[in-house]
């Protein structure tokens, strides 16, 4: 077997990428990255993290994400499961330019956890 | 005596129609369910007509774009995981459980199972794999094998109703919805499970059909209302289609016990191969001859007992040709002479979902009393001579109809539909 290629695939960085893959998000969100890119702090990325998780949640959360408490569980209470949970990843490490690792991302369990995780990630972005 | 196998719900999300009444006055008045298509954008292509599924439209891979009719609800849960056919599935499902008088919570005491039949989505997969390549496997859609592969169907269908009774998928290619329903039957008559459920369908895209076009074995009659006409002497190949048919099957016992209005009895199956080719049927339908045969005689009946023959014939000239001669030698050389149709001249070829679309058109020929017509048929080839093939449906109510299927490899399954008493 041949051994595994190192992590040199192609990062989906291109702008039109980035831009094809948020149309679903609400116009807010998109804003809220185009801020961030433009340089704004890390803290714009919170409306697009919760947007990205209310587009990956398996049943729509009654409350909108953004009022629910930090601490609100994304298995237990949100109803994720560990499918859409990488489609999450996936998604934030081809928006943002970060690699999670599967350790990393089984630490994180609640909306606040997420928040801060995301924000010390986009600190130290990846090579691309 | 073993357990009879009983049609208690069918759902059509079709050509003709996305409900029963709709599908049956299609049928009834010889309405096609065809419209001009381009695939790929593309004008050079000389296949120009489908049999499209109106309401529904799947622009790209992602679910989100998706849209099907305001009639049907389509959980966001289920629907990452699903492929087109999954929605077409689902929203035939839910319309055969209701028929049924069936409610979700009672499909999960295992005595419930669900045989599916689909060829997955070349559509999805086709998109996933070109995703695996441009990232050289480091990325992918985690559900992209569950919503694209052969068995997609099973898979979520089977999670999303709780099914705990036995669960398989079944490929034979066109044949494939007919060997879920045959062997469904025999869940049933083996005492193994009380009811199943049996779902066939397809994707309706450019990669599910225009594929066929390399097989040369697609019309390229541009014309809607004369592109599918099976054993006319100028057909010249199948016109594609997609959807899905789903049928609730149940124990006759079972369903007389809770009042279910019994549709159809299926009083045999039959099965056999042509030994032959792996795309083309048999030149004298050794297969379909002998497979019809064994059906007959799993249900112990006579060719001349049979009313009306539901033939396989997609329109292609060399496998309506072989199907016409199993029905000579089965039929016309004894006496026998049902009514035949083959009702693809108004859906199209539903590949995977053929077998299961025509079982529940029988059942609706035997439970409301008549006999779809040969559509499109103006000039019947000479071979013909001897079948009776009614240019307009029929008022008359058979009692045995014979439902046909053939696919690749030689595969050929049958069934036999009885009105109820």
């Amino acid at each position: 077997m041949n051994p595994a290629p190192s992590s040199s695939a192609p990062r989906a960085t291109a702008l039109a990428d980035r831009e094809e893959s948020i149309r679903h998000l609400p116009a807010g969100a998109r804003a809220a990255f185009e801020r961030f890119q433009a340089g704004g702090g890390p803290a714009e990325l919170d409306p697009v993290l919760l947007a990205i998780l209310e587009d990956y949640i398996p049943r729509t959360s009654a409350v909108p994400l953004a009022e629910l408490p930090g601490s609100t569980r994304l298995i237990d209470d949100l109803g994720f499961d560990s499918l859409a949970i990488t489609e999450v990843v996936f998604f934030a490490e081809d928006l943002f330019g970060i690699t999670i690792s599967n350790q990393e991302i089984i630490q994180v369990r609640t909306l606040d956890d997420l928040r801060g995780f995301i924000r010390r990630k986009v600190a130290v972005p990846a090579t691309v | 005596m073993p357990p009879l196998p009983v049609i208690t719900g069918l759902g059509f999300i079709t050509s003709i129609g996305h409900e029963r009444s709709t599908v049956l006055r299609h049928l009834r008045e010889l309405q096609h369910g065809f419209e001009p298509v381009e695939f790929f954008g593309n004008s050079n292509l000389p296949v120009k007509v489908a049999g499209t599924v109106k309401g529904f439209s799947f622009p790209t891979p992602n679910w989100r774009d998706w849209t099907w009719p305001d009639q049907f609800s389509v959980d966001r849960e289920l629907l990452r995981g699903l492929a087109p056919h999954g929605v077409y599935a689902l929203c035939a499902l839910q319309q055969a459980l209701a028929e049924a008088g069936l409610a979700p919570a009672e499909l999960g005491d295992g005595t419930t199972g669900l045989f599916c039949a689909s060829a997955g989505s070349p559509f999805l997969l086709g998109n996933f794999l070109t995703q695996m390549h441009a990232t050289r496997g480091e990325r992918g859609n985690p559900m992209g094998i569950i919503s694209s592969i052969a068995g997609t169907l099973n898979f979520n269908l089977a999670a999303h109703y709780k099914i705990t009774g036995a669960v398989c998928g079944f490929v034979s290619a066109c044949a494939s919805s007919s060997h879920a329903l045959g062997y469904a039957m025999d869940e049933i008559r083996l005492g193994r499970q009380q009811r199943m459920l049996v779902v066939g369908a397809e994707d309706l895209t450019a990669e599910s059909v225009v594929s066929f076009s390399s097989l040369r074995a697609l019309s390229h009659n541009p014309d809607p209302a004369t592109a599918s006409r099976p054993f006319d002497r100028r057909r010249d190949g199948f016109v594609g289609t997609g959807g899905a048919v789903a049928l609730v099957v149940e124990d006759a016992t079972l369903a007389r016990k809770r009042g279910a209005r019994i549709q159809a009895e299926l009083v045999g199956w039959g099965q056999a191969g042509d030994g032959h080719s792996v795309a083309i049927s048999h030149p004298e339908g050794a297969g379909l001859r002998e497979a019809m045969r064994r059906t007959l005689a799993d249900a112990g009946v006579n060719a001349a007992d049979v009313g009306y023959v539901n033939a396989h014939a997609t329109s292609t000239p060399a496998g309506d040709r072989s199907e016409v001669l199993a029905l000579h030698s089965v039929f016309t050389s004894s006496g026998a002479r049902p009514r035949v149709s083959s009702t693809k001249a108004l859906t199209g070829h539903g590949l995977s979902l053929a077998g299961a679309m025509e079982a529940a058109f029988c059942t609706l020929a035997l439970s409301e009393g008549f006999i779809p017509g040969a559509a499109h048929l103006e000039e019947p080839d000479p071979v013909c001579d001897g079948l009776d093939l009614p240019p307009t449906s029929l008022e008359e109510a058979p009692r045995l109809a014979l439902n046909n299927s053939s696919g690749f490899g030689g595969s050929n399954v049958c069934h036999l539909l009885r009105r109820p008493a």
